[in-house]
């Protein structure tokens, strides 16, 4: 049973899936409290500048490197309702392609202006910004080296569990976008572009920053509608 | 009738290796939030009442996996679950791909009928290599797992004491989580 606008868990393009998806099928159950319910995250968790990653690590009075731009957009359910309170968090590597972990292997530089992660609460519209700057592409090892297009990591908590999402947005026009296995282990192919910010150019500030547009849909409270039958019932 | 249309929710991709960043940042030196979420899924847990859970997650190589996020999720001693306790984020080891979770036993969820059910932990874990989600429970040995109502109607029975975790003492529970082989853990989906 698939559903054809997640991604494949054993997707062999994408190596490290291989040893990491269970071989035997995961069981379909109904979801019961505990899918339908999930922590619920307040404002106060939240710094004035937690969503500008531009100011939120940067020394006072410098920048990080690279080209600023808006990420924003709206938060839904699959009923189009936009959906409040929901925790946003992101993170990124720098304008050069390079994560402030210590376990990236990149002996690109770190820049010392910019720590690479932000936070949200969607606004009472589903309404969601951050001000970033364009993360840099990077390589990876995978079938040989593969370069990853260049993506924001998105993690979000809706109003239970069953929303709970992790995802990346990608990068209109980025031609990387098209060879990544990530990306094509989603076998439905519309349903990829659903990945992809869309430059927004009515989002721009002084001229200097472009914007980017992506909206996000969480799963609503019923149940997805499966192609197939589930088994055993 | 036509249903109205509804929206393709947005596609799960990879956490990647460097899920720290964003959701554990303190483990990758930055400082800049007001706090981590999920440090601990209850405040002030009792030595009385504490109980902790550790384990691994082995990859099909058999190899543990260090840069793993596990998001625990659960009701509070009476079944109650509450948006305000009841969560935990933990990391597997960056050397040794251990995780370990202090907090309370849950309580029985009770069904419409009355019934009791079985009460568990929602594991629900991201990784480098997982394109999406994977999602268990930790049940307890002496839940009847078999005349669960939730898992009854499947044919697991086999496979069902892969949800149950190594206890000696019942406040020490080893709950170790294996992706393929022999001892592949039972995965849901909803
Ligand atoms: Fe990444």
């Amino acid at each position: 049973m698939i559903k054809k606008h997640q991604p494949l868990r054993k997707f062999p393009d994408y190596k490290s899936s291989i040893s990491r998806s269970p071989n035997k099928e995961p069981l379909w159950i109904n979801s019961s409290s505990s899918e339908m319910s999930g922590p619920l995250f307040s404002e106060k968790i939240i710094n004035k500048n937690d969503n500008d990653l531009t100011l939120n690590f940067s020394k006072i009075g410098e920048k990080p490197l690279g080209q600023e731009i808006f990420v924003h957009g709206f938060v839904k359910d699959e009923n189009g309702n936009n959906l409040k309170n929901v925790l946003i968090e992101i993170w990124q590597a720098n304008a050069g392609g390079k994560y402030r972990h210590q376990n990236d292997p990149s002996n690109i530089k770190l820049d010392e202006n910019f720590g690479g992660c932000g936070r949200f609460i969607t606004s009472s519209d589903g309404y969601y910004i951050f001000k970033t700057i364009e993360p840099g592409a990077y390589p990876y090892p995978n079938r040989g080296t593969e370069w990853r297009p260049r993506h924001i990591h998105f993690s979000l908590f809706g109003s239970m569990f069953l929303q709970r999402l992790i995802t990346q947005m990608y990068f209109e026009g980025d031609p990387l976008i098209k060879s990544c296995p990530m990306i094509n282990s989603i076998p439905d192919i519309n349903a990829r572009k659903l990945l992809i910010g869309r430059l927004d150019l009515s989002k721009t500030e002084n001229e200097k920053i472009l914007g980017y547009r992506f909206d996000i849909i969480l799963r609503g409270k019923e149940q997805t509608f499966f192609e197939n039958k589930r088994e055993g019932l | 009738m036509n249903e109205p249309k509804k929206l393709i929710d947005t596609p799960s991709q990879t956490a990647g290796p460097f899920l720290h960043i964003g959701c554990t940042p303190r483990i990758t030196g930055i400082n800049i939030f007001k706090n981590e979420l999920g440090l601990t899924p209850f405040q002030d847990i009792s030595d009385n009442e504490a109980i902790n859970i550790k384990g691994k997650i082995y990859d099909g190589n058999d190899e543990p996996i260090i840069d793993a996020m596990i998001e625990t999720w659960q009701c509070d001693a009476n079944g109650n679950y509450s948006n305000n306790q009841g969560f935990a984020r933990i990391v597997t080891d960056f050397k040794t791909g251990e995780y370990q979770l202090k907090t309370i036993r849950p309580g029985n969820e009770i069904n419409t009928d009355g019934s009791l059910t079985a009460s568990y932990i929602t594991f629900w874990i991201v990784a480098r290599g997982m394109n999406r989600p994977l999602i268990t429970r930790m049940y307890f040995l002496e839940n009847d797992l078999k005349n669960d109502l939730m898992l009854k109607s499947i044919k697991i029975e086999d496979r069902l004491n892969t949800l149950i975790p190594y206890t000696k003492d019942n406040k020490n529970f080893i709950f170790n989580i294996y992706l393929q082989g022999k001892k592949e853990t039972i995965f849901f989906e909803f």
